[in-house]
């Protein structure tokens, strides 16, 4: 606790510089559910960003899964606008990654709010970051991307709050697999439309083999104009669009 | 005490039946008592300056504070109780790098100072406690370039000034950054006129106990000015006062 308190309440006047201002969820509670692995709804999941010159795209599959042995859902939507111009992925625990995007989504209002403006990406990945290395949220790996006057951004957070930025980025068991079909393809000067086939093709190549990933693909496209988000069941669907 | 005093004369959570908080009044006038401090905004960049009153010849004249570098782009000047104001420069400090551990970025100057102020306000509404007796004047560089400068009181109110003073000869010192602020001014011509201003209290200014910092716009960055850059700008504006 820092010496300046608040007079009425008498609580701390700066709080946590880690912690999420409008609290977090009981660990206790979060801890209990991990421990019984069987339960707990799992995104296993392929999500990659992919920034451009002209914006970012992320795409995901759709599929959350019981231990990685049990199909749960077929259509979840595992990207989330929850800034102006960004969007993150859920990738890991389900309810931890839908906990979590709440939270960034309501600091990130705050912040706007606050200062007449949007945070940058590179702060919104590292209160992002900050949030995961100390609060509860300890199954998750999700991406932070996003455009902002500086240009487009990508992020990925770890498990532990590394937070690192890259052109692009993948997360999620089917990571290696649409990591192999990105390599080589990624040009920065790219147009959106290329950066969005090969996003699809990553989660697509990704989902033929990885069991935690597949039910088609979500896509979120992020330029300066905003955030537009669309799911298809099939890949061949979402090439075309 | 005397009998005419009311519950909330003395009460800083109680209004007045006409509505008044008498306590933060009382506070105001604390500040009234201190030296002046001047901030001026040009297009590029801030200028803090404020007077320091050297009792004694035997005072260090540099242990008297009345400008502050609160983080690389923003200063603070204050007036009335320094006690005080130190509680706040170091709130306003801790802030700042708060700031940087949550967004790892540095803070924009009017976030800064209405952090401030509600912290300020705090001190308006809860009982066993009183009000801050300092106003301050927040200046700095935003991030983006922009230069910006805030003025705190002790109610918690933040304001932004293209100029403004605060402390002793207000409305004096006001009457002459109103005459005088123009929008065109460079950095040079913003010092000039904060110690111009600063000439109008009734003291001759001394370039030893004048203190001088700006925030220019190209450098984003809190620079105090030394006294030997200070002279020649003292010099002139005695000079000019001889004349009269």
């Amino acid at each position: 606790m820092s010496e300046f308190v608040d007079p009425v309440t008498g609580a701390d006047a700066f709080g946590d510089p880690t912690a999420p201002e409008l609290g977090v969820p009981e660990l206790a509670d979060e801890k209990q559910h991990a421990r019984d692995e069987s339960a707990v709804n799992s995104t296993g999941t392929t999500t990659v960003g992919i920034a451009t010159d002209h914006g970012v795209v992320v795409a995901t599959d759709r599929r959350a899964s019981l231990g990685g042995r049990f199909v749960s859902n077929k259509s979840v939507q595992k990207v989330e606008q929850i800034h102006p111009t960004a969007v993150m992925t859920l990738v890991g625990s389900v309810g931890g990654a839908q906990s979590f995007t709440r939270t960034l989504r309501a600091e990130s209002d705050l912040y706007e709010m606050r200062h007449g403006e949007p945070t940058s990406i590179h702060a919104l990945a590292t209160l992002a970051g900050n949030f995961v290395r100390g609060g509860p949220w300890f199954a998750i790996n999700p991406i932070v991307a996003g455009v902002d006057a500086e240009g487009s951004h990508v992020y990925s957070v770890d498990p532990a709050g590394g937070v690192m930025a890259d052109d692009y980025t993948v997360t999620g068991s089917g990571m290696q697999l649409a990591y192999g079909t990105i390599e080589g393809q990624y040009d920065r000067s790219m147009s959106i439309d290329a950066a969005r086939d090969l996003a699809i093709r990553a989660v697509a190549a990704a989902s033929e083999r990885d069991t935690g990933s597949g039910n088609g693909v979500v896509v979120a496209t992020v330029t300066d104009e905003g955030v537009e988000i669309e799911a298809f069941d099939a890949v061949d669907a979402a090439l075309a669009a | 005490m005397q009998e005419n005093q009311q519950a909330y004369d003395r009460g800083i959570t109680i209004f007045s039946p006409d509505g008044r908080l008498y306590q933060v009044e009382y506070a105001r006038e604390a500040v009234k008592r201190g030296t002046a401090s001047v901030g001026v905004r040009t297009d590029q960049g801030v200028v803090l300056a404020a007077d320091r009153q050297v009792r004694s010849p035997l005072l260090e004249t540099d242990s008297i504070e009345k400008l502050h570098r609160i983080d690389d782009h923003v200063a603070v000047a204050s007036a009335g109780h320094v006690a005080d104001a130190r509680q706040l420069v170091d709130f306003a400090r801790t802030h700042a790098q708060r700031h940087r551990l949550r967004y790892d970025e540095p803070i924009d100057v009017e976030t800064l100072a209405k952090e401030v102020t509600d912290y300020i306000q705090r001190y308006t509404q809860s009982g066993g406690a009183r009000p801050f007796g300092v106003a301050l004047v927040i200046a700095g560089v935003d991030p983006d370039g922009t230069p910006r400068v805030f003025e705190t009181d002790p109610s918690g109110t933040p304001y932004e000034w293209t100029a403004t003073a605060v402390g002793g000869d207000r409305e004096t010192l006001m009457g002459y950054l109103e005459d005088h602020y123009r929008e065109d001014l460079d950095l040079g011509g913003g010092i000039a006129l904060a110690l111009e201003t600063l000439a109008q209290t009734d003291t001759d200014l001394d370039a030893d106990t004048v203190e001088v910092t700006v925030v220019d716009v190209e450098s984003g960055r809190v620079r105090s000015l030394d006294t030997d850059e200070i002279a020649p700008h003292v010099a002139e504006l005695n000079l000019e006062t001889d004349d009269e």
